[in-house]
């Protein structure tokens, strides 16, 4: 899974967001590292509402402009609990090779 | 507040709004050339979201910005965005298949006259150890027109195949309902024509060529075999469906 891609599910996996709503969540999540771009975004969005891994909430009309917000789908919930317990599982085993004593949590 | 325009003098409302009205229509511009069933349903929203990450008197699309809607588009168009994963290697595939089938047009082409050649020495030898002159200037006289034909035949068969290729990825990036059995069905087609000429030697004058036409035939198997996996059928339906 693409690191974007994995921001984004993580931005949705506590609700709702809509396409600025994630850019930010995912800047957030990010430390600011990540700063999506609207196509890439939409790009990703597409993809992913193909997968299945996230659904249209609902549709709503705020200063005249749409906001289409998305959901985590129950099988992005799953592919993201999949891909979140691979990469600590992965970053566990790094942390431990590269200093033993700190041992694992 | 440092809210200054180059001026000197302060910002107005008519300013911005101005400013806000001429970055929307150029964002509208580049949000143009992507496909029309995803501008139908989405322009608002990205318009929205390219307004909201804008800067405050940003007046026009950044490069990077105009760079990003573009390979957005393009992604789009080529269906490389929207399918799942298997459909996407599929399509990829697909076009890699156009280019393996240029591949073979360009080696029938700098080979032509090798082809001809060889087919004409195989032809010699097949009249004997000491042929009659006269026999071998009525083979001459014919072969040429007869090798030249078959080989403008194949010449016109892979243009086609290009196209096929092109139409198969086209078809199926979209998602058409048509797209998988189009797909099965060239396959089919293009592996029985291939071992049909293997069989009968064709290509045993060139063999670059045979090896080019099984490489084509592999692609369109797995090709095929990714079209059918499970996690691409929801992509088709979901056509039939919205349609």
């Amino acid at each position: 899974m693409q690191e974007a891609t994995f921001l984004i599910l993580t931005a949705l996996a506590d609700g709702t967001q809509h396409g600025y709503g994630i850019i930010s969540e995912v800047a957030d999540i990010s430390a600011g590292r990540v700063r999506l771009r609207a196509g890439t975004l939409y790009t990703a969005l597409d993809r992913l509402r193909a997968d299945g891994l996230i659904d249209v909430d609902r549709e709503e009309i705020v200063d005249n402009r749409l906001r289409r917000y998305y959901r985590l789908s129950p099988e992005g919930g799953r592919r993201l609990a999949a891909e979140a317990a691979r990469l600590q599982a992965n970053a566990r085993a790094a942390m431990k090779r590269l200093n033993p004593a700190l041992g694992v949590i | 507040m440092a809210d200054w325009s180059p001026t000197g003098a302060p910002f107005s409302i008519s300013d911005r709004a101005s400013a806000s009205a001429q970055l929307e229509r150029a964002y509208r511009r580049l949000v143009g050339f992507y496909p029309r069933s995803f501008r139908r349903e989405s322009t608002e929203e990205i318009i929205a979201v390219l307004l909201a990450t804008a800067r405050e008197d940003q007046r026009r699309p950044s490069v990077m910005e105009a760079a990003d809607l573009l390979r957005g588009a393009l992604r789009m168009r080529l269906g490389l965005s929207g399918c799942p994963r298997t459909v996407l290697y599929a399509v990829r595939l697909m076009y890699l298949g156009a280019l393996a089938q240029f591949g073979v047009l360009v080696i029938l082409l700098m080979n032509w006259s090798g082809i001809e050649a060889a087919a004409r020495g195989a032809a010699t030898r097949s009249l004997g150890p000491h042929p009659a002159p006269a026999a071998v200037k009525y083979l001459y006289a014919n072969i040429g027109a007869t090798v030249g034909a078959e080989l403008t035949a194949d010449v016109v068969m892979t243009l086609l195949a290009i196209a096929g290729w092109a139409l198969l990825a086209w078809a199926n990036g979209r998602g058409l309902p048509y797209g998988r059995p189009l797909a099965i069905i060239a396959c089919a087609a293009y592996a029985a024509v291939t071992a049909a000429g293997l069989g009968k030697g064709d290509m045993t004058y060139a063999p670059a060529l045979a090896i080019a036409s099984c490489v084509v035939v592999a692609v369109g198997i797995a090709t095929v075999v990714l079209l059918v996996m499970r996690q691409s059928w929801p992509y088709y339906s979901r056509h039939v469906v919205a349609r």
